[in-house]
Formats: C-alpha cells, sequence, structure tokens
C-alpha cells in the first residue's frame, strides 16, 4: 500500500514539472539571474579589496563572513548533541550479532604486528598533517580553506584509532574533551570580529582593525585567523563524533 | 546530432535527470524498512540539491573561480557565489549524519531491532503492556 | 562536450540510489554509498567546481567510516 502511493507520488512529481521547466534559465547563460547583479562584483574585487586571488574562498569569508560564523556554530552544536545523546551509561557495549561471531577467525592471537599496521602509519600521518596544514594557509592563493584542513586532521584521527586501536592513540581526547575544543572554533572566530570593532569599524570588517601592519595584510591576517578558526570546530566535531560512537561498540580485538 | 541533444540537455535534459534523483531519494526515505538505509537515502537527496545549486551558477565560456592574472573581466569565470554556499553545506550534512547515527544506536540498545515493522509491533506490544499494568494496579484511574 | 558527460554521471547515480534501494545487506549499501560519494566527486570537478569536489571527496571518506563503524553492531541481513 505504502510503496504504491509512493510510486504514483514519484510518476506524478517527475512528469508535471517536467512542463513548467521553461521558467528555469538554460544552463551556461551568462545573462541569467542568478550570474548577474552581486557575483559580477565578488569577481571583479576579489584581488583588489580582499587580497586573495580565490575567489570562493573571498565569497565566503570576507564578503559573508557573518554566515560562515554561524555555520561554524551549527557544526559545534551538531557535536554537542551528539554528546548529549549518548550520555546514558549502559550495562555494557552493544554486542556484536551472532551472525558475525561465526567470521570470526579464532586460531591464533588477532593482535599482531605487521611491518603494514604499526610503522607505515607513523611514516604516513605527518605527511596529512603537514598537507592539513598547507592546504589551511594556502587557502587564499590556491583551493582549499578551512573546512578542507579540518575534515583531513579529523581523517588522521580515524586513520589511527582504527588502526591502532584503543590502545595509545596519537592524542588521548576523551568525547568531553574534544567537545570543549570543538567549542574554542567558533569562540576565535567570533572574536576576530571583535577586533575591528577596537579600531572603530563595523562587526568582521579587516579594514579597520588597529594592527601595525601594511593596509594590504590586514585583510591576509583576519582572513588567516578566521580560518583557523573554522579548522579548530570542524576538526572537533569529527573527533568527538567518532569518540562518542566508538564507546558504544564492542571490536574484536578488544581485551575487556 | 550532438547539438540537438546538447541543446535539449541545457534547456531541460539536466534538470529532469537532477528531479529523477531527487524523487528516488524521497522514495528511498519512505519505503525502505530500515534505518540506516533511511540514513543513506537523506545523503542522495543532499546530493541531488547541491548539483541543482552548483547547475545554476554555469557560465558558458568560463573557468574555474582562481584568478589567473590581475585584470579580471566577470564573464571568463564561473560564478564563485553557489560554491561558497554548498561548500557549508555538505560539512553541515556530516554533523546531521553523526546525529542521526547516535539516535540509531539509542533505538538498537532500547528495542533491540532497526526494521520499522518489528519496531511499530514492539511499541504496539509495550503500550499494551504497560496499560494492563496500570489498570491491575490502579483501577478506574482515567475516569 | 561536458553537458553530456555530466548527464552520463547522473544516469550512473541514479542507477547507484536503485542499487541502494533493493539491497538485500546492509553493507552492500554502505560500499556502494562509497562509490556514490566517488562519482559525485567526479562530477563537481566536471563541471568546474574543485573546491566542492575536495570537500566532498574528503567528507565522504569520513562519512562511510562513519556507516561502517555502526554497522559492528547491527544485524546486516535486512529484507
Amino acid at each position: 500500500m505504502r510503496r504504491a502511493i509512493t510510486i504514483i507520488l514519484l510518476i506524478v512529481s517527475i512528469t508535471v514539472p517536467f512542463i513548467a521547466f521553461d521558467v528555469l534559465p538554460a544552463i551556461g547563460d551568462p545573462a541569467s539571474a542568478p550570474n548577474t547583479h552581486v557575483s559580477d562584483y565578488y569577481i571583479e574585487h576579489a584581488i583588489e579589496e580582499c587580497n586573495s586571488p580565490n575567489m570562493v574562498t573571498a565569497v565566503i569569508v570576507d564578503y559573508r563572513a557573518f554566515d560562515t560564523m554561524f555555520e561554524t556554530t551549527v557544526m559545534f552544536l551538531a557535536g554537542l548533541s551528539v554528546v548529549i545523546i549518548l550520555a546514558n551509561r549502559p550495562k555494557s557495549r552493544i554486542p556484536a550479532p551472532a551472525s558475525l561471531k561465526r567470521l570470526r577467525d579464532t586460531s591464533g592471537n588477532p593482535v599482531y604486528r605487521t611491518v603494514n599496521k604499526d610503522v607505515m602509519i607513523s611514516i604516513i600521518e605527518p605527511v596529512i598533517l603537514i598537507y592539513a596544514m598547507y592546504v589551511l594557509f594556502h587557502g587564499e592563493i590556491s583551493l582549499g580553506g578551512g573546512f578542507q584542513a579540518g575534515a583531513l586532521i579529523g581523517m588522521t584521527y580515524l586513520l589511527d584509532i582504527m588502526v591502532v586501536g584503543r590502545k595509545r592513540p596519537i592524542f588521548n581526547l576523551p568525547k568531553d574533551n574534544s567537545a570543549a575544543l570543538a567549542g574554542i572554533g567558533p569562540f576565535i572566530y567570533a572574536l576576530t570580529g571583535f577586533i575591528s570593532i577596537i579600531g572603530g569599524g563595523l562587526y568582521l570588517e579587516y579594514n579597520k582593525m588597529p594592527l601595525p601592519v601594511h593596509q594590504a595584510e590586514l585583510h591576509s591576517l583576519g582572513i588567516t585567523a578566521v580560518e583557523i578558526g573554522v579548522t579548530i570546530g570542524v576538526a572537533g566535531t569529527i573527533i568527538t563524533i567518532l569518540n562518542a560512537l566508538m564507546e558504544r561498540i564492542s571490536f574484536d580485538d578488544d581485551n575487556d | 546530432m550532438m547539438t540537438t541533444i546538447d541543446a535539449f540537455l541545457a534547456a531541460k535534459g539536466i534538470y529532469l535527470l537532477t528531479l529523477l534523483l531527487l524523487s528516488l531519494g524521497v522514495a528511498g526515505v519512505i519505503v525502505c524498512n530500515n534505518y540506516m538505509k533511511k540514513l543513506i537515502c537523506m545523503n542522495v537527496m543532499q546530493v541531488a540539491v547541491i548539483f541543482f545549486f552548483l547547475c545554476l551558477g554555469q557560465k558558458d565560456p568560463g573557468t574555474i573561480p582562481v584568478a589567473m592574472n590581475e585584470a579580471v573581466k566577470a564573464a571568463e569565470y564561473i560564478n564563485p557565489l553557489p560554491h561558497g554556499l554548498m561548500l557549508t553545506a555538505i560539512v553541515v550534512s556530516l554533523g546531521t549524519t553523526g546525529v542521526g547515527l547516535s539516535l540509531l544506536l539509542r533505538i538498537k540498545e532500547k528495542y533491540g531491532t532497526i526494521e520499522e515493522d518489528d519496531l511499530l509491533k514492539k511499541q504496539a506490544q509495550q503500550a499494551r503492556r504497560d496499560k494492563k499494568r496500570r489498570e491491575l494496579h490502579h483501577p478506574g484511574d482515567d475516569e | 562536450m561536458t553537458l553530456i558527460l555530466q548527464a552520463v554521471l547522473l544516469i550512473g547515480l541514479i542507477g547507484i540510489t536503485i542499487a541502494i534501494i533493493f539491497g538485500r545487506d546492509l553493507m552492500t549499501s554502505v560500499v556502494i554509498y562509497c562509490a556514490f560519494s566517488f562519482l559525485t566527486m567526479l562530477l563537481y570537478n566536471i563541471m568546474g567546481a574543485p573546491d566542492v569536489a575536495f570537500t566532498e571527496a574528503v567528507i565522504g571518506v569520513i562519512s562511510t567510516v562513519f556507516f561502517i563503524i555502526i554497522l559492528r553492531s547491527i544485524d546486516r541481513k535486512t529484507k
């Protein structure tokens, strides 16, 4: 019954707007409504006003910096809600279902040291972290920015905790501490806005910051400080969600 | 033949395929019985919406929105405004998936199953048992 | 020419969605979701949005690993 109604609604919802697609602009039209008015201004004045050749970074961190502040706050709130939802203390972890136990290899010790597992990870992880720092600080010049760098740092932690296990991860952060770390990110972002109020400008206006550097450097400094805040927020949230989920699941090579 | 296909795709074809992907995502959320498949189909819906936004910002003779030299003309670069909005949307969807998975863990702990029909049956059973227990201890309490 | 490439990738995505809905094993759906994420990254690259493609590549990996972690505690068979 549910499937029949769904299929009928599916067919109706595809064929009826097919008639009305003439209202939408043709793809690739340089004179359509979304491509004019204000984005031409952003494209032409990105280098001289914001000192950044990457126009996407100039749009999200300089022209529309207020929106990005609240996006970072939403990321932090997502991490916080995961901690709150999983705050009860069950008596034991969720046991693996019976169909998985038959597949487990019971001959020999499942925890073994090989060259692949423990040595190569200590070679690969610093390279990924250095790449994350490069992506963060070069966000204005080439592709990149704060969001990608934060996700790369989270991926390093994920790789470490998946391979080495719970014995000695790269940095020991229980889920409450990492949720607090994720909160420092939006705080740094909001603090950078207040510095420009001290200099006499509006909130998050990088031109009027009272720092003793050249006028063209103020935008670069403001963008870098703000992107550091975004990175810490995103990385902290990913680490929080990982820790909160992994506390509840029992794995094969557990000793407790 | 290629130009007619191009013209059809530019006017209506790609929008039709995007709408088809979105409808399949919504149908997946409604039809699937398992809660984890519903979460995966939610991500499919999100990809369709993001693709639609990025479609509206394309320009025919345009290149990626990173400036090549100092003199910049607006007609040579793709509109960077939808890119900025969709960047944050992708990252926020990761947080949403995380919250959904934590709710899934709580449901599994409490009811022991994540199929929707078994879940509804167990909830009906528990409601009937609670009602019977309440009537046994306090008869006539509902009036 | 790029429009034809985009249409071909979109048809691939639609096929993958049908495979996700009608799969009998949850591990199948999760592995196919990883391929779905990879195809969308290619699609964003062709359209001229490499920033978005970079983000999607990293987030797709993390999202897939979240699903696989949860799969340890859930019955993999479904109807």
